[in-house]
C-alpha cells in the first residue's frame, strides 16, 4: 500500500503540494463529458425515433410522396394542408372526435372523481378497492375492444341478453349512428375512468386533514366542506388528468377500429381513424403527414392554453 | 479565491461543438434513414421474372406466403409441406396469416419499405393493378409463355388473378402481361334450408326474397337472409356489386374511367332500392356488421333460412363440432343446400379468390424457389390433389373432375359459376374505391343514409378518386 502524499515539506518556504488527482480517470473527462457520454444513448434514440420522424413528416406534408407508388416527392406548399382544412370529410371527423372527446373524458371526469371520492372516505379496504377499480386500466385496448365487441353484438352479446332478461328490447349497439358512438364512449370510460380516479385520489389524500376538522368544528354541512375545501383543492390535479385523458381521446384508434370500424358508414371514424386510411388505403403519405401534423399543432396549441389556464389556477 | 465553475454553464464555442454534432448526428439518421431512397428516383415498372426457372438451391429453405386468417391458408399450408416436399425435400412452405381487415396494408406497407417477409404474395385479384404500378411483383408473362399450359384454363380465371391491366368480363387479352396465377378460385354461393324452404333453390332474385320473406314468416326466430353487411375489407361493397350485377348494372365504364353516371343508373338504384328496401329487412337485427364468420355462425347456428357467403369459407357450415344442424355432416346436409346465385335480369355472380404473386424484394433463390412451387402447382394432377385436399383450383380438367366435384356439396356450385364470373375495379386505385363503396353501402344498409344519398356519393366520390390523379395535394382525403 503506499503511503499517502505528504502535505508539507522539511524544506521551509517550499510551496505545499496538493494532493494529485486519484489515478484511472482522465483529466479531460469532466462532470460535463460523462453526462453528456451517459444522455447521448437515450438522445440517439430519441432523434431516430422521435424528432426524424417528426422532421421528415414535417417535410414530407409540403410533397406529394406516396410511400407505396415510390418517385420522387415533389414540393407543392401548402397543397395539403389547404385541402385537409377545406375538407368537408375532415370536419365530419373533426366533429366526431370533439363529441367523443367530450362524451368520453367528461364521463370519465365525473365518474372518477366520484368513486375516488366515496374511495377516500373509507378507512378499510381501499388499498383493495383501488386494486381492482385499476384492473381495465391495465388491460391492452385491443384486448378490451375485443371483448366488448362480443358483449354488445346485437344477437348474441351479454349486454342484450341482461335487456332482454328484464323485460327490454335489443338495442343495435354498434350498427346503429347514435348507439356506436355512445358505445365507443361507454367501453373507454369503463377502461379509463380508473386513470382519473387514481388522480384524483392522490389529490384527495393530500388535502390537510386539519381543514375538514376546522369545518367540523364550524358545524359546517358535508356539501360545505366538498365544495370549498375538498374540490378547490383537488381541483388543479384533476384538470391535469383530463388534459392527459383529453389529448389521448383525441388520438382514440383502437377502440374504433375493432369495435366499429369507423361505422356505420363513417359516423365513429375519429380523425386518427381517418389519417390511418389516407395513409394505409390510399397510401398518400404527403397527405397524411400533413393531416399528422395539424393533429400535433391542435394538440400544442390547446395544452398550452389549457396550462396557462392552470397556470393562473395556481397563481390566484 | 475561484469559484468552481457552474454546472451546466457552458462556454459559447462548446455549446456550438455540440449544436454542431447534435445538427450531424440528425443529418447522419436522416441518410442513413433516407438509405435506400435511390430507388425513389426512378420510375418504378414490374421487374420481369426469369422465362426459365434459375438453379435451385440445394440448402434448406422456407418458401413464406402472405394470406388472410380463413380456412384455405390452414389447407394450403398443410398441402403444399405434403405434396411439394416430395419434389423439394429442402424446401418448407410457411403460410402467414393476418387479420382480413389487415391484409392489403400487411402487404402493401411491406412492399412500401421494398423489403419483405414473404416470398409469394396471395393478392386478391383487384390488388394486381396497385402491386404492378408500383413495381412490387415480378412480371411473369415470360414465366408463363415458357412454363405454363394457358389452353387448360378458362381465360377468364387466367386473366382475373394474373393479368393487367384488368380483362373485360369474360375475356382475357392474350397480349397483355402476366403477374400471377391461380391459387383459389371463389365465390358466392347461396346456402338454404331445405327443411324451411324446400329442396329446390329459388331461381330469381325475386323469388328467393320472397321464400326469405316467407320463411322468416313461418319461423319466428329464424331471420329470413343472412349476407355480407360490415363496413370492413370489401364486405359491403361485395354484396352491393352481387345485386347490381343482377339487375343490369354496372360497376363502371372502364374505357371511359366512368363512375358517376354509370353505378348509379336506373339500374344501379333499382339494385340499391333492393339491398336497402327488401332485402336487409329480413336479417337478423344488428347483423350490419356482419361479415363471414358471422353469416356462417347464424347458418351453423339454424339462425337464417337463406345465406350467402363464399365458398371457399363455407367449409366449417359442414362440420357438426361446430354446427347445432345436426350430429353428423348427412345430418347437416338434410337441412342445407347450396346453389348457385339465383339469377334476375343478368346471371352475374362475384369472382372471389386470390393468385400467386412472387415479391419483387424476395431473395433470388427465393423468387426461383416460388417459381419452380407455382410451376409444379399449376400441374393438371396437382390441381386435382389440390382440390381433392379441400383447395378450389383453376385448370379447367381439376374444376371438371371427380376429386373436385366429389369434394364438397359447393364445388358443383363454383364449376357452374365460373362463367358468370364479374369482377370489381382491378386498378391501382381499388382500395380507396372499395372503401368508399363499402362505408356508403354499409351506411345505407344501417340508416346512416338513404339509398339513393348512399350511391349517388359512392359514385361522386369514386369518380373524385379516378380523376384525381393530377390533383395536386389533399390525395387520399
Amino acid at each position: 500500500m503506499k503511503d499517502p502524499a505528504p502535505l508539507t515539506t522539511d524544506h521551509p518556504g517550499q510551496v505545499v503540494s496538493v494532493t494529485p488527482p486519484a489515478p484511472g480517470r482522465s483529466r479531460r473527462l469532466s462532470d460535463r463529458w460523462l453526462a453528456v457520454t451517459f444522455i447521448s444513448p437515450a438522445m440517439l434514440l430519441l432523434l431516430a425515433m422521435s424528432v426524424f420522424p417528426l422532421l421528415w413528416s414535417l417535410y414530407l406534408s409540403f410533397t406529394d410522396y406516396s410511400a407505396t407508388r415510390g418517385g420522387p416527392a415533389h414540393f407543392i406548399g401548402f397543397g395539403n394542408y389547404t385541402a385537409i382544412l377545406t375538407s368537408a370529410q375532415v370536419h365530419t371527423r373533426a366533429l366526431t372526435t370533439l363529441l367523443y372527446v367530450v362524451g368520453a373524458v367528461g364521463l370519465q371526469t365525473v365518474l372518477g372523481f366520484g368513486i375516488a371520492y366515496l374511495i377516500s372516505r373509507r378507512t378499510h379496504g381501499r388499498g383493495v378497492l383501488t386494486t381492482l377499480f385499476l384492473v381495465p386500466m391495465m388491460l391492452s385496448p385491443v384486448v378490451v375492444g375485443l371483448f366488448w365487441r362480443f358483449m354488445l353484438d346485437a344477437q348474441f352479446g351479454v349486454v342484450n341478453s341482461m335487456l332482454g332478461s328484464v323485460g327490454l328490447g335489443q338495442v343495435e349497439w354498434l350498427t346503429r349512428q347514435r348507439t356506436a358512438l355512445i358505445s365507443l364512449i361507454v367501453v373507454d370510460t369503463w377502461q379509463w375512468t380508473p386513470f382519473i380516479m387514481l388522480i384524483a385520489l392522490a389529490g384527495l389524500s393530500a388535502v390537510p386533514k386539519y381543514l375538514y376538522e376546522a369545518a367540523s368544528i364550524d358545524r359546517a354541512s358535508e356539501w360545505f366542506r366538498f365544495r370549498t375545501i375538498t374540490l378547490p383543492l383537488v381541483w388543479p390535479l384533476l384538470l391535469i388528468a383530463v388534459m392527459f385523458r383529453a389529448i389521448e381521446a383525441f388520438r382514440l384508434f383502437d377502440l374504433v377500429y375493432i369495435l366499429t370500424n369507423g361505422g356505420p358508414g363513417v359516423s365513429t371514424e375519429t380523425l386518427s381513424f381517418h389519417i390511418y386510411k389516407v395513409a394505409f388505403l390510399g397510401f398518400n403519405t404527403g397527405t397524411a403527414s400533413a393531416y399528422g401534423i395539424l393533429m400535433v399543432l391542435v394538440v400544442i396549441v390547446l395544452t398550452q392554453l389549457y396550462l396557462r389556464y392552470l397556470n393562473k389556477l395556481k397563481e390566484d | 479565491m475561484r469559484f468552481p465553475k457552474r454546472i451546466g454553464q457552458t462556454s459559447n464555442t462548446g455549446r456550438k461543438v455540440r449544436l454542431a454534432t447534435a445538427a450531424m448526428l440528425l443529418v447522419a439518421t436522416t441518410v442513413t434513414a433516407c438509405g435506400d431512397s435511390k430507388d425513389d428516383g426512378a420510375k418504378t415498372s414490374a421487374p420481369k421474372a426469369p422465362a426459365t426457372i434459375p438453379e435451385l438451391t440445394k440448402d434448406p429453405l422456407t418458401l413464406s406466403f402472405i394470406w388472410f386468417d380463413w380456412p384455405p391458408a390452414k389447407v394450403l399450408e398443410d398441402f403444399a409441406n405434403a405434396e411439394y416436399k416430395k419434389e423439394r425435400p429442402n424446401a418448407t412452405i410457411k403460410v402467414n396469416t393476418v387479420p382480413n381487415a389487415n391484409w392489403h396494408d400487411a402487404m402493401f406497407t411491406q412492399f412500401a419499405a421494398r423489403k419483405t417477409d414473404f416470398d409469394i404474395a396471395i393478392l386478391d385479384s383487384q390488388h394486381i393493378g396497385e402491386a404492378v404500378t408500383n413495381g412490387n411483383i415480378l412480371d411473369l408473362t415470360d414465366f408463363v409463355k415458357s412454363n405454363i399450359d394457358v389452353n387448360a384454363y378458362n381465360p377468364y380465371l387466367l386473366a382475373a388473378y394474373g393479368q393487367f391491366p384488368q380483362a373485360e368480363t369474360g375475356k382475357r387479352d392474350e397480349n397483355a402481361s402476366l403477374y400471377g396465377l391461380p391459387l383459389l378460385g371463389d365465390t358466392w354461393t347461396m346456402i338454404y334450408r331445405k327443411d324451411l324452404i324446400g329442396d329446390k333453390p329459388p331461381q330469381t332474385w325475386d323469388q328467393m326474397i320472397s321464400a326469405a320473406e316467407k320463411c322468416q314468416a313461418d319461423n319466428p326466430g329464424i331471420s329470413g337472409l343472412a349476407f355480407h353487411q360490415a363496413n370492413g375489407s370489401d364486405a359491403a361493397a361485395v354484396t352491393y356489386n352481387t345485386v347490381n350485377g343482377v339487375y343490369g348494372g354496372n360497376l363502371w365504364d372502364p374505357k371511359a374511367r366512368k363512375i358517376d353516371g354509370v353505378l348509379n343508373d336506373a339500374a344501379g338504384q333499382e339494385a340499391m332500392d333492393v339491398l336497402v328496401n327488401k332485402m336487409k329487412p329480413l336479417t337478423a337485427k344488428g347483423s350490419g356488421n356482419w361479415f363471414i364468420d358471422e353469416v356462417n355462425a347464424a347458418v351453423a347456428q339454424g339462425k337464417a333460412c337463406i345465406a350467402f357467403n363464399w365458398i371457399a369459407a363455407s367449409g366449417g357450415l359442414l362440420d357438426p363440432k361446430q354446427s347445432t344442424l345436426g350430429t353428423t355432416r348427412e345430418q347437416i346436409l338434410d337441412k342445407l343446400g347450396f346453389a348457385t346465385l339465383p339469377s334476375q335480369k343478368t346471371d352475374l355472380v362475384p369472382l372471389g379468390g386470390m393468385g400467386m404473386h412472387v415479391s419483387a424484394y424476395s431473395a433470388s433463390a427465393n423468387q426461383a424457389e416460388a417459381l419452380n412451387f407455382m410451376k409444379w402447382f399449376e400441374q393438371a394432377d396437382v390441381q386435382k390433389k389440390w382440390a381433392a385436399a379441400g383447395g378450389v383450383p383453376a385448370r379447367t380438367d381439376a374444376l371438371q373432375s371427380p376429386e373436385f366435384l366429389n369434394a364438397g356439396p359447393f364445388n358443383n356450385v363454383y364449376a357452374d359459376s365460373v362463367p358468370r364470373m364479374r369482377d370489381m375495379w382491378n386498378v391501382p386505385e381499388y382500395a380507396r374505391l372499395v372503401d368508399i363503396e363499402n362505408t356508403n353501402v354499409n351506411a345505407a344498409l344501417n340508416g346512416a343514409k338513404k339509398p339513393k344519398d348512399a350511391l349517388d356519393d359512392i359514385a361522386k366520390e369514386q369518380q373524385g378518386v379516378l380523376d384525381s390523379s393530377n390533383r395536386k395535394g389533399g390525395g387520399g382525403l
